[in-house]
């Protein structure tokens, strides 16, 4: 197994297999950082993996008010589906359901026209639940960038949602292993890389924290299951498994998963992940998961992160 | 840019109609074409010069093109006329039509502006620092579809019938406005920070069309039916605009101003709606 040294710490010199997905970015403002924040943590609830949820999905960042589309405390969110209709079709739910239903939400496109590869319609289809009585609200026809939105009438008041959401062929599957000689070393190594990842712009986690303890694989011993726990990489059967990749003197193992629109942007975040991670104590090795090159598009060394930082 | 200076050689009883202040109708020629353009008072065609000292320099494209009125010029109708890029300054009053049937750039009325400014507009945006008189931002007498697009921004007040036949755009109003604001208005936006006056949104059909009184109004027509009073999260995003890129400092007090909402006009099945801000 070729390695090199980051501080102190074996990374083994692999890459993360990443694929494309589309991905689109919504900002949710509300009257208070409370409200925009549930809006955002419930339209993001359910959707780690696209191996049982309808897209994956993230909290990118929190945007102050003073920065955000109409002065109130906001929260940028990402969503990831196979296809554009997939992405539309779980936006258009998560909206729905999760945001729409939040007191004093409000959503607006985070992924300009300029950088998106499509428009979707969501707001557009979504406006539909105000049965006749939403209304179209129109600005800068003529002399600013031309902007559409819905006010929809709800209990509480109105809900505003902007009429088209950029979305883009992005990437998901940027990963790497935290091996620590401890679940409490590996746990603290996972939420260090964590708060370095969520400074890097464009790129989400989905996982629980960010974290995912039970990384998976292709297929199991059950016909009836595509997708098993990681096997070669649980130390808890590392001496009884033929194959296991555990290294010697580990004991715990957490994945990171990171999506972001642009491959950079997820190189970066593996880069700043395994920086931070490697600091802590008790880390002993650091690696990703990839399919041999085999499946997906996007190969993203982890040797090559490190030197982006 | 370039810099054109048109300077009036005083006023004239009979209005002059020069369509050749405008950027579009300048730019690509020489100093001595341009003084050599048509205007017209009563039925005899003049040239530019005869009304402006022209100078300074003219460039290629209109875009590239500033022209400044250095004087009053109230006499003087159709400044800007369908004007598409570029820049009109004029340093006092313009005539009737100014910055009618625009479709960019930006004209500047230091002054105030006679009747129909900005009428048929579709895109660009003119400010006037004092008053404007009636059909601010209207259709002509005919037409079906008013502006179109834009931005209309009158420091001081409007007269009457300002904003009819409105399809979209946005008006801005510092001061009052006289009857029927937004006559048949079918889209847009209006904001009045003054009184809003009477008969306002008389036949207008909705389509997204608002006027938003900051200021009161006089009456609310009986065919303007009351909802409720709230704060509309999309008002935020028009006032902040309002008053972050537009200068209108006034806008930020009314941020989270609760609004009295009246849908109509009933009279037509329409949709559209006023909002006025509960005093304070």
């Amino acid at each position: 197994m070729m390695s090199f040294t980051h501080n102190g710490v074996q990374v083994e010199d692999t890459f993360a297999e990443g694929f494309s997905m589309w991905g689109s970015r919504i900002i949710i403002t509300a009257a208070s950082e409370r409200w925009a924040n549930t809006a955002a943590s419930t339209m993001t609830g359910f959707a780690t993996s696209v191996i049982a949820c309808d897209c994956e999905a993230g909290v990118e960042s929190t945007v102050a008010a003073e920065a955000s589309p109409d002065g109130r405390p906001g929260v940028a969110v990402m969503v990831y589906g196979f296809s554009k209709g997939k992405l539309a079709e779980s936006m258009l739910n998560r909206m729905g359901q999760c945001v729409l239903t939040c007191p004093s939400t409000a959503v607006f496109n985070g992924l300009p026209e300029a950088e998106a590869d499509e428009m979707l319609d969501v707001g557009k289809s979504l406006r539909f639940f105000g049965d006749s009585y939403q209304v179209k609200m129109r600005v800068g026809d003529g002399w600013l960038q031309r902007r559409r939105f819905w006010r929809i009438p709800v209990m509480e008041g109105e809900f505003l949602v902007e009429e088209k959401l950029g979305a883009k062929k992005a990437v998901a599957g940027g990963n790497f292993l935290i091996m620590g000689d401890s679940q409490g070393a590996t746990l603290r190594a996972g939420e260090a890389a964590i708060d370095a990842i969520h400074t890097v712009p464009g790129v989400v986690t989905p996982f629980p924290g960010g974290l995912c303890r039970s990384g998976s694989k292709v297929g199991s011993t059950y016909k009836f299951l595509k997708a098993s726990t990681n096997t070669p990489f649980c130390p808890s059967i590392k001496n009884t498994l033929k194959g296991s990749k555990v290294p010697e003197g580990v004991n715990s193992v957490l994945e990171v998963v990171i999506n972001g629109l642009e491959e950079r942007q997820v190189v970066k975040a593996m880069g700043v992940g395994v920086d931070a991670a490697t600091r802590v104590e008790g880390v002993k090795w650091i690696t990703a998961v990839n399919f041999d090159g085999k499946l997906g598009k996007f190969k993203m060394g982890l040797r090559s992160s490190l030197e982006g930082i | 840019m370039k810099q054109l200076v048109l300077t009036p050689r005083g006023a004239s009883r009979i209005p002059v109609e020069a369509e050749a202040v405008s950027p579009d109708a300048v730019a690509g020629k020489t100093l001595e074409e341009v003084k050599a353009l048509p205007v017209y008072r009563g039925n005899k065609a003049f040239s530019l010069s005869t009304f402006f000292d022209v100078d300074g320099k003219v460039a290629e494209a209109a875009e590239e093109q500033h022209i400044v009125v250095d004087g009053d010029a109230g006499h003087v109708k159709y400044i800007g006329k369908a004007m598409t890029a570029g820049r009109v300054v004029v340093q006092g009053d313009a005539g009737m039509h100014t910055g009618s049937q625009m479709t960019g750039g930006e004209l500047t009325v230091t002054g105030s502006a006679g009747d129909w400014l900005g009428a048929e507009m579709k895109g660009g945006l003119i400010r006037v620092l004092g008053d404007a008189g009636n059909q601010a931002a209207a259709a002509y007498r005919g037409s079906s579809e008013g502006m179109t697009g834009g931005c209309v921004l009158v420091k001081g007040s409007v007269g009457s019938e300002a904003c009819s036949f409105m399809r979209r755009g946005m008006v801005v109003v510092g001061g009052g406005t006289g009857p029927f604001t937004g006559v048949h208005m079918n889209g847009g936006e209006v904001f009045v920070f003054g009184e809003l006056g009477k008969r306002a949104g008389a036949q207008a059909k909705g389509n997204g069309g608002f006027i938003a009184g900051f200021g009161g109004a006089r009456e609310v027509l009986p065919t303007y039916i009351y909802e409720t009073t709230y704060t509309h999260t999309f008002m935020r995003l028009y006032l902040r605009q309002l008053a972050g890129n537009l200068g209108v400092e006034e806008a930020a007090r009314f941020i989270d101003a609760p609004m009295r909402r009246y849908r109509g006009d009933m009279a037509v099945g329409g949709s559209a709606e006023i909002l006025l801000a509960e005093k304070e």
